[in-house]
């Protein structure tokens, strides 16, 4: 116990901590400038200055630690002149342009200023002119109003982990400058921006257009973009969203934001939004890229969309049964919307043909390791990350798909942790990794060379006899991996060496992995490497409510709570709840409604806030099915791709102007709130009056309503409330009831045949860039400025070997297309890759990819496209 | 006295590692390294040595943190960075006497238990790097440097890393920052580089001086050494002598001599025997002193008595002819420079009291400016991160103390009489 006395109130301390520390968990405010919760200790800015007994200099009590009997004095005559003293100092050079600084109102120094009492007319020098940097598309840096407190830097360097800025010259002429020059081309987190107490670096997003105090509203809300599911804070004015901020202290990124949360948030107030409801004029032949949203479509009153819907989907369930019938969520929309819509398709419509684009890799992955540990295997705490002893990645970047996840591995590295990537994680290749890079196509041998060399370590612990009996004739010596993977020895020891000694490893898994040849066999041996050294699974998520809509029973497969259909148990609870009958048969998966739509027998199909033309690899086919279909009806923000083919579309409100739940990828559930007013309806709501129409009322008032049945009816989610959720104890596995007991055997195939590859060959495979997420990012300015049109990757030598530079557009053509697009060189790439993301429309790199569906997870294949690249001579 | 730092160095191949040992170098130490760690500390202890780099810091205390220090690797670091205007004592050391250093190092390295030492050199000494890297190339072909010093299972490795110009890098933490290649700024203290230092392991810096004391005496005993000099911090001392003098150079002497003696008995008196105006006793942070406060004994503790501090042992002497304003002016401009920018009062403070006393000095001063540049230094003093921003903020006070009239006749007479009349004569020879 250290006891110690501020301003004559006595302090006992369990534990040593900085006087400022101590000062503030008594309530006692010191002004500070450099100090900044989230960083390293600085004690640059000298305004924490506090008198100590016995100690003759006054002392910055930010860096000072508390002794016992310490006396401590924050307040004094002297301290204030001090302070007025630094005040004066900072702004003798300071432009005094707050009439015109956007930070204003909320700016630390302006409330010094304001607290001490300014000191002036005494510098009569010339003040140090620099002028404001415009140079980037989404940060404006203003050095004359740094006061050098470095908050920036630290963390851009000490918490981000990208060191993309620096204190630029020395002395009075200290600035803060990216590395690059003017543009910042970093990871563009803007966390930089969060943290700088002053004006001088801000977002260039909202400039002038706003005054903090102006703002009517601020509302906390889950970020729209990926499965982390950061808390934000939305402030409001005029039913515009003016700023995005995090904020300290939420569980899951405490005052952290990436690019895509903070900066993404421009495309509610798009005037590419639907506003009405839209009922087809023009045949479906058309070739709907080419023609005006006029002629495909007429404006309808919603009365008119709503009941046309409800008669066409009538007709077909009864002329083609309800299994001609299907339906796809969306991982974008809450978990009330979710429910909702496959309650909609299993009552009203009376079929189980409802998925999602969750299909494409989540789903099965989940499922598969699931299957092997059990519920909530993967539901594991983000932040949790950093304290493991090491982390294994494999499958994609997690910084880039997850950033904020990526931040706690790289925390995990500073702490001390050891990094282990297979394959290339360009995000964390500065945080020491011990990396293994199989030759292409080789990744399952290394896997059950490590499956070969634990068991050799650790030996099989016999708790898991289904996943032993699969693992125990995998035998891969060092030798063999060396030889088929070209990784040296040496690497492979140290890397085994670090796996097996580690007592508290984490692993991450990416769609990369789940999306190539082999994918089950793969996951099998992740799961079998995870057993061995008894590790937690992070499966990355690249969409907000992928991991709630599965729990919504959003699955050809699953009911809410994520129980199985093909349980008469579970399904005759629902059927009591529910007061119908819920058809026993399996649904189609999202793959096998495209199926059924290109022989015909899919007649109808409602899409949900989903873009499944454009999603869905092989999309030029996929938009042949669509065309095949009779009856489409699409809801959605945007008129996308899917909706340009659809025969009605419903304009849905977006996130931040409705309420309701999403569920993160640790599984827990946090509260969505609206912030902005928009005429219109949500999902959910849109989708009960259709089902009202077709004679099946589902009424709820409000999402909590929907929720509070949810709650009553899922097991898992059982007797959860609004409350629970908002106060944070919505988390894994809640006060329900995981599934247990109804593991089946572990189904894997073993692959046959190894592929063929010559390294002369070249592959096309999906980028996940960090500043895009489906198409919704595109709609958002700031990230197109950031990252404007699809390029297609290269590396050096490929570039090399056709002549290729930066920005040259060539062609890129695999079996079944081709597109133009610019290139770009990417030292990180190997020889046998050509990357191109799917956000860009009309260039989205999945009208290039065929699939073939994995046997067991049934997500598509996607990582043996070949392709080519030609020159474009303009 | 016999001369123990800068012995030897009129052979024009002292820096020779055959010349230093026939002169007896190395003599000593087979047997350092057969000694105990402790019982060098001991005898380092005895001898009284204090830290050269200018705070005077007693060396075996210092030592003994670091050695006590569990965490390893450790560190041993020199601090060549010379930066201080007016200051070089230690480059005889370095280009004259390099095994010397080195042989001190290894000792030292010994007894704090450091298998790693670095020498950081000053960015402007480019000889001196030449010199030292053939000297330490010369120490390892002699098995004096490696995994096995002198055969005695001893691991010492060393190396140069070359400063890049900044004065702030002189500074011990900041110097750490600086061999880690960091941007170069004072660290936090505490924890202290003994316990956390470069690489965030136990690290001991030492000036150049202080470490080439280290072979004499483990070799003739720190009570031997005690002896020589001022009781209270004894030994040989380096003042280097520069300004309007008769025979500028680096001195060894007994510390603790007066400065009087200094200027007048080894230096052959003022140049041109003109009258003497000021002092600056120990580097231009150190304060300046008037013609009647020269008789003061040189050492880390006489010096304050007489209102100033040995500092570096630089003494910048100035004759009759000097304009005070432009001298303070000239500082304050190196310590804006310098300015590494990372506090406030620093970063802001010296800016602008270099901008008012460039008003002053060019006749633009106005009434209230001395006042001003005094309560300017105040917000200062006392405030700053390390001690350089202070020392800004002392060489104004003391010049103002001791020369005010002068700063007064400035404004009155709006002008620099001595500057006018072309008789500038700058002594801080550092262009920024
Ligand atoms: C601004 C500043 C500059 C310094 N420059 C030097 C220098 O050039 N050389 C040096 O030996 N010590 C310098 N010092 C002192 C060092 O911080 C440190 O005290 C010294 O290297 C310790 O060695 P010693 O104990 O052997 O004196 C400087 C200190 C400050 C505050
Ligand atoms: S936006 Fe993020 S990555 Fe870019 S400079 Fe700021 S903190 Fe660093
Ligand atoms: S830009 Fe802001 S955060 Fe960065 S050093 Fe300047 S004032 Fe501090
Ligand atoms: S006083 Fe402050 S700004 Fe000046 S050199 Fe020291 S730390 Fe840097
Ligand atoms: S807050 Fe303590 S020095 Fe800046």
């Amino acid at each position: 116990m250290i006891t110690i006395s501020i301003n004559g109130k006595e302090i006992r301390l369990e534990k040593p901590m900085t006087v400022l520390e101590a000062a503030r968990s008594a309530g006692i405010k010191i002004p500070t400038l450099c100090w900044h919760e989230q960083l390293e200790k600085y004690g640059g800015c000298r305004l924490c200055l506090v008198e100590v007994e016995k100690m003759p200099r006054l002392q910055t009590a930010c860096t000072l630690m508390v002794a016992d009997g310490m006396v401590i004095r924050t307040e004094t005559g002297r301290i204030a002149d001090v302070r007025r003293g630094i005040l004066e100092f900072l702004l003798i050079n300071h432009p005094l342009d707050c009439p015109y600084c956007d930070k204003a109102g909320e700016c630390d120094l302006q409330d010094l200023v304001e607290k001490y009492g300014p000191v002036t007319g005494r510098f009569k020098e010339k003040k140090r002119k620099v002028p404001e940097s415009l140079e980037d598309p989404v940060i404006v840096r203003n050095m004359e109003r740094c006061i050098v407190c470095t908050r920036c830097v630290r963390m851009c360097e000490g918490v981000q982990g990208a060191s993309a800025i620096a204190v630029i010259d020395r002395g009075g002429h200290s600035h803060i400058e990216p590395f690059s020059g003017g543009r910042f081309d970093c990871e563009y987190c803007g966390n930089c921006v969060s943290v700088c107490p002053v004006g001088a670096i801000m977002s260039k997003l909202h400039r002038h257009s706003y005054r903090p105090w102006q703002l009517v509203d601020e509302v906390e809300t889950i970020c729209p973009y990926c499965g982390v599911g950061c808390t934000l804070v939305v402030q409001v004015r005029d039913d515009v969203i003016k700023r995005v901020v995090p904020k300290l202290g939420t569980v899951v990124n405490n005052g952290l934001l990436c690019s895509r949360g903070r900066f993404g948030y421009e495309f509610v107030g798009s005037k590419e939004r639907l506003t009405k409801p839209l009922i087809r004029i023009a045949s479906k032949t058309h070739d709907a890229s080419r023609v005006t949203h006029n002629e495909i479509f007429r404006e309808a009153t919603w009365e008119e969309a709503i009941s046309f819907v409800a008669k066409k989907l009538e007709e077909i369930k009864d002329k083609y049964g309800s299994d001609s019938i299907a339906g796809i969520a969306s991982p974008r929309c809450t978990n009330e919307d979710n429910y909702i819509f496959q309650k909609f398709m299993r009552t009203a419509i009376g079929t189980n043909n409802i998925d999602s684009t969750a299909r494409t890799g989540f789903a099965g992955a989940q499922n598969f390791i699931e299957n092997i540990f059990g519920q909530g295997a993967t539901a594991n705490i983000i932040p949790g990350l950093s304290n493991s002893d090491s982390v294994l990645v494999i499958g994609g970047d997690p910084t880039a798909i997850n950033p904020i996840l990526g931040l706690q591995i790289r925390a995990c590295s500073r702490k001390g942790g050891n990094i282990l990537t297979i394959g290339k994680v360009k995000g964390l290749r500065f945080f020491n990794p011990v990396s293994l890079k199989p030759v292409l196509y080789t990744e399952t041998v290394l896997l059950e060379g490590i499956v070969t060399a634990l068991r050799e370590r650790i030996g099989l612990p016999g708790s898991n006899p289904n996943l032993e009996a699969g693992i125990k004739d995998i035998n891969i010596s060092d030798g063999e991996i060396e030889k088929t993977c070209g990784i040296k020895g040496n690497d492979f020891t140290m890397f085994m060496k670090i796996l097996s000694e580690s007592s508290t490893p984490s692993i991450v898994i990416g769609k990369e992995l789940v999306q190539s040849n082999s994918g089950n066999y793969k996951l099998l041996l992740i799961a079998a490497i995870n057993y061995l050294i008894n590790g937690r699974i992070y499966l990355l998520s690249e969409r907000a409510n992928e991991q709630g809509l599965l729990d919504m029973g959003c699955a050809p497969d699953l009911l809410p709570g994520y129980r199985p259909l093909t349980f008469a148990e579970f399904r005759r609870k629902y059927e009591n709840s529910w007061k119908t009958s819920i058809p026993d048969k399996v649904g189609f998966s999202i793959f096998e409604m495209m199926d059924a739509a290109k022989e015909g027998s899919l007649k109808a199909l409602y899409v949900m806030g989903e873009n499944p033309v454009f999603n869905l690899p092989d999309a030029r086919s996929v938009e042949a099915a669509m065309k095949n279909i009779d009856f489409l009806v699409v809801q959605d923000i945007f008129l996308t791709e899917t909706a340009r083919l659809a025969d009605v579309v419903f304009p849905a409100l977006s996130w931040s102007e409705k309420d309701g739940t999403f569920t993160n990828m640790e599984r827990r559930i946090q509260r969505l709130r609206k912030a902005v007013h928009r005429e219109g309806m949500e999902d959910w709501r849109i989708i009960s009056e259709v089902s009202k129409h077709m004679g099946v009322p589902l009424n709820y008032s409000n999402p909590e309503d929907i929720f509070n049945e949810v709650s009553k009816v899922s097991p898992l989610h059982r007797d959860m409330t609004y409350e629970d959720i908002e106060k944070g104890e919505a988390v894994y596995p809640y006060k329900g009831e995981p599934l247990r007991g109804v593991s089946e055997e572990i189904k894997f195939q073993v692959p046959s045949s190894k592929f063929q590859v010559s390294d002369k060959k070249l592959y096309l495979k999906l980028e996940r860039p960090l500043f895009h997420s489906g198409t919704l990012s595109t709609k958002a300015p700031a990230l197109v400025n950031i990252y404007p049109e699809a390029m297609a990757r290269i590396s050096p030598d490929t570039a090399k070997s056709l002549s290729l530079g930066d920005g040259d557009i060539v062609r890129v053509s695999t079996k079944i297309g081709s597109l133009e697009l610019p290139v770009s060189v990417d030292k990180e790439l190997d020889n046998s890759s050509v990357l191109l993301s799917n956000n860009f429309e009309g260039k989205g790199a999945f009208s290039l990819m065929e699939y073939t569906l994995d046997s067991v997870t049934k997500a598509p294949c996607i990582d043996y496209n070949e392709a080519r690249i030609e020159k474009v001579n303009i | 006295m016999e001369k123990i730092l800068l012995k030897n160095i009129e052979n024009p191949n002292s820096a020779d590692i055959n010349e230093y040992k026939k002169a007896g170098g190395y003599g000593v130490l087979p047997k350092a390294i057969g000694l105990q760690p402790k019982a060098i500390i001991d005898e380092v202890k005895k001898s009284g040595l204090r830290g050269r780099g200018g705070a005077g810091f007693p060396v075996a205390m210092k030592w003994s943190f670091a050695s006590g220090d569990p965490k390893f690797p450790k560190y041993l670091l020199c601090n060549a960075d010379e930066g201080e205007p007016g200051t070089f004592k230690d480059r005889p050391i370095l280009e004259k006497n390099p095994h010397l250093l080195i042989e001190g190092m290894v000792i030292s390295g010994h007894a704090i238990g450091a298998e790693y030492g670095y020498i950081y050199l000053r960015g402007e000494y480019p000889v001196a790097k030449k010199i030292l890297n053939k000297a330490i190339a010369e120490a390892y072909d002699a098995g004096l440097l490696g995994d096995n010093v002198s055969g005695k299972g001893m691991k010492f490795h060393l190396a140069v890393h070359q400063g890049a110009g900044a004065y702030i890098c002189g500074e011990e933490t900041a110097l750490i920052e600086s061999i880690e290649g960091n941007r170069g700024q004072p660290r936090i203290k505490p924890p202290f580089p003994v316990n956390v230092g470069a690489f965030s392991m136990p690290t001991v810096v030492n000036n150049v001086e202080t470490i080439s004391n280290i072979p004499y005496i483990i070799e003739n005993g720190g009570d031997t050494y005690s002896k020589i000099g001022s009781p209270e911090c004894p030994g040989p001392k380096l003042y280097c002598v520069s300004g309007h003098i008769e025979k500028p150079g680096v001195y060894e002497l007994p510390m603790g001599t007066s400065l009087r003696e200094i200027i007048y008995t080894h230096c052959g008196g003022i140049k041109g025997n003109k009258k003497l105006k000021a002092v600056i006793p120990g580097g231009v942070t150190t304060p300046v002193l008037p013609p009647d406060k020269i008789d003061c004994l040189m050492d880390f503790v006489n010096m304050p008595k007489h209102g100033s501090m040995l500092g570096s042992g630089a003494v910048i002497v100035m004759d009759e002819s000097v304009c005070m304003v432009k001298v303070c002016l000239r500082i304050l401009k190196f310590l804006e420079h310098e300015s590494c920018g990372k506090c406030t009062p620093c970063r802001e403070g010296t800016g602008w009291l270099r901008g008012v006393l460039e008003r002053i000095e060019n006749g633009e001063g106005s009434k209230g400016d001395i006042d001003l540049i005094l309560s300017v230094s105040d917000n200062i003093m006392g405030k700053t991160f390390c001690p350089l921003g202070e020392g800004a903020a002392s060489v104004v006070q003391n010049f103002v103390k001791h020369f005010r009239p002068e700063f007064e006749e400035h404004i009155k007479d709006t002008g620099c009489r001595i500057h006018d009349k072309k008789h500038a004569s700058c002594i801080v020879h550092h262009e920024s």
